[in-house]
């Protein structure tokens, strides 16, 4: 079971990652969004993450009163996920990520990994 | 908040969502053809019944659906009750099969709504048909790739309207006739009609209901899904019936609606002028609407995961600067063009919905044998929603759909004897073809992305014991 500090360290990377990518930038430049988490195996770390036209403007523990997306999955899978050596998507169809949002906004959280990582 | 002291999600659906939704998807520019079917196969004004029948039947897939998603209310249901009822070969066989019913209906609605423009616009000029739906076609690529998306209020907007301009024209095209009906009862039974067939063939009026489980994420409360599918059938049911009603009572001659794409403009025209032409052509228009952007959308965002899975190229999950995945939406434009030009080369329009009766009430069929299978592999599952009676309703639906896609696959409404192996045919084909990809061609995928992923070290940091 990974710790918020692991998942923490994953975030920092996972930011700078998504935030350096142009491309990324540009294919998600309309994608305005805030996230909560839940750790399925540790439900005392959530977390949100508040994204504005394609950049992680921010994240921090506890949940957002208002949000577009809410992410489920165990804290080890969100280390693999913020670090990029997992692939959400097949996690999701597999069932052990759930995604409360929109099919477009799960596509869009995917994509980010896919863009970043294209060969996970 | 919502659940365990939880945030409230915004922009959650609502039960009038969840209903526009599955009837959005349901109610395409082919159901009118889908009306004519039923007509050709019951006599007089009794094709309402046959609907009506078709609608009970929908009924007890929509309780399959309802169990399935409040086992995995997940826009992957699909995937995850198929792949945990059955090997999983099979389930993406049967999943492949069934994503083609998307192209069939957005192909369908191009050949309808083109001819329905030529016919409104260019009368007396049938060659431009064909670039009208390649525009149709064209432009639905176009916009789709331009990541276009109609909002949730106006997809909402459209798909009233649709039913309520088909609703309105109708029952008025009946009440100028004096409500005078030919046989609305005893229609169904007697010489040259064929009941089953027409039941099977009013199933396919309210196919693609089911696909608002696909929304499963977005809804407000679990319940609304199955709720909406239940609204839903009821205004596709009121929606398809009274245009039957009023396409029968202008055309006892139902045999020889098979030569018309466009039977709504003509029941229009003949019972209320011009207007009544131009109000029809707007739902036409409306109901292609729908069809263009949710198909595309459907099934663009299904390759888009298959292929993120490793079950198709990866090259299918490319998106480009508008994120939207173009080789998927390129592919689906080309494809539906294909199949809309053998459409309009053959006139073989009726055999689409054969194809789709059939395809549609196979995966009815695969529903509730997935509800049969997962209560007993996993009895103890938390569901929101059963069917009821215990195994009577699943086995009872298994059966029932399972002969009507056998008799659907065997019938062709263009044929006056309504038997043929076209339909079957070609479902063979695809599934066929289907089932060789997975087989030979998805072990190879799976094992490339395996091969590509194996060099490559994991980037999060090792743990300090």
């Amino acid at each position: 079971m990974a710790t918020w500090e692991e998942i923490a360290e994953a975030l920092v990377d996972y930011q700078q990652s998504c935030n350096s990518n142009q491309r990324l930038r540009r294919v998600q430049r309309d994608w305005s969004k805030v996230i909560n988490f839940t750790c399925l195996d540790d439900p005392t770390v959530i977390f949100q993450m508040t994204v504005v036209k394609g950049e992680i403007t921010e994240w921090h523990s506890g949940y957002a009163a208002q949000h577009d997306i809410h992410v489920r999955a165990t804290s080890e899978d969100f280390a693999d996920m913020f670090w990029g050596d997992l692939n959400p998507s097949r996690k999701y169809l597999q069932g052990e990520i759930k995604v409360e949002g929109s099919q477009e906004d799960v596509m869009r959280l995917d994509a980010i990994t896919s863009i970043i990582w294209p060969d996970v | 908040m919502s659940g365990a002291g939880l945030p409230a999600l915004r922009r959650s659906l609502g039960l009038r969502s969840t209903t526009a939704v599955s009837a959005g998807l349901a109610f395409a520019a082919i159901d009118y053809l889908g009306g004519v079917t039923v007509a050709i196969f019951v006599a007089g004004d009794a094709a309402w019944l046959a609907i009506l029948a078709a609608g009970i039947l929908c009924l007890l897939a929509a309780l399959a659906f309802s169990e399935l998603n409040s086992l995995y209310p997940t826009a992957a249901a699909i995937r995850l009750y198929m792949r945990n009822s059955m090997d999983d070969r099979v389930a993406l066989t049967i999943t492949f099969t069934y994503m083609t019913t998307i192209i069939l209906i957005i192909a369908a609605d191009a050949f309808i709504v083109g001819r329905a423009v030529q016919y409104v616009l260019f009368p007396d000029q049938d060659f431009l048909s064909l670039p009208i739906i390649a525009a149709l076609i064209g432009l639905a690529v176009f916009s789709n790739l331009q990541g276009v998306r109609m909002a949730g209020n106006l997809q909402e907007i459209v798909t009233y309207s649709a039913l309520a301009i088909t609703v309105v024209v109708s029952v008025v095209a009946l009440a100028l006739h004096g409500f005078r009906f030919d046989n609305p009862i005893t229609g169904v039974f007697g010489a040259g009609t064929n009941p089953v067939l027409a039941v099977v063939y009013g199933i396919f009026l309210f196919s693609a209901f089911e696909w608002v489980t696909t929304t499963a994420e977005e809804a407000r409360k679990p319940s609304l899904v199955p709720k909406g599918m239940l609204v839903a059938l009821v205004l596709l049911y009121i929606g398809t019936a009274a245009f039957t009603m009023a396409l029968t009572a202008y055309f006892p001659d139902h045999a020889a609606l098979r030569t018309v794409p466009y039977p709504q403009l003509l029941m229009a025209q003949r019972a209320l002028g011009v207007g009544g032409l131009v109000a029809m052509f707007v739902a036409t228009g409306l109901t292609a609407m729908n069809t263009f952007n949710g198909g595309f959308l459907t099934a663009s965002r299904f390759i888009y995961a298959a292929s993120r899975e490793g079950n198709l190229p990866r090259s299918l999950s490319r998106l480009n600067v508008n994120a939207v995945p173009w080789v998927p939406v390129l592919a689906l434009g080309i494809i539906s063009l294909v199949v809309a030009t053998l459409v309009y080369v053959t006139g073989a329009w009726l055999i689409l919905v054969s194809v789709g009766a059939a395809l549609e009430a196979m995966i009815y069929a695969v529903a509730a044998y997935c509800v049969i299978v997962l209560r007993r592999r996993r009895r103890d599952a938390a569901r929101e929603f059963r069917m009821p009676f215990g195994y009577v309703t699943p086995v009872a639906a298994l059966i029932v759909f399972g002969g009507l896609a056998l008799v659907a696959a065997f019938a062709d409404p263009n044929n006056p004897s309504g038997f043929s192996l076209v339909p079957a045919a070609i479902l063979a084909g695809m599934g066929i073809v289907s089932a060789v990809y997975v087989i030979v061609v998805t072990p190879r995928l799976r094992q490339r992305v395996a091969a590509t992923a194996a060099p490559r070290r994991p980037r999060r940091p090792p743990r300090s014991q």
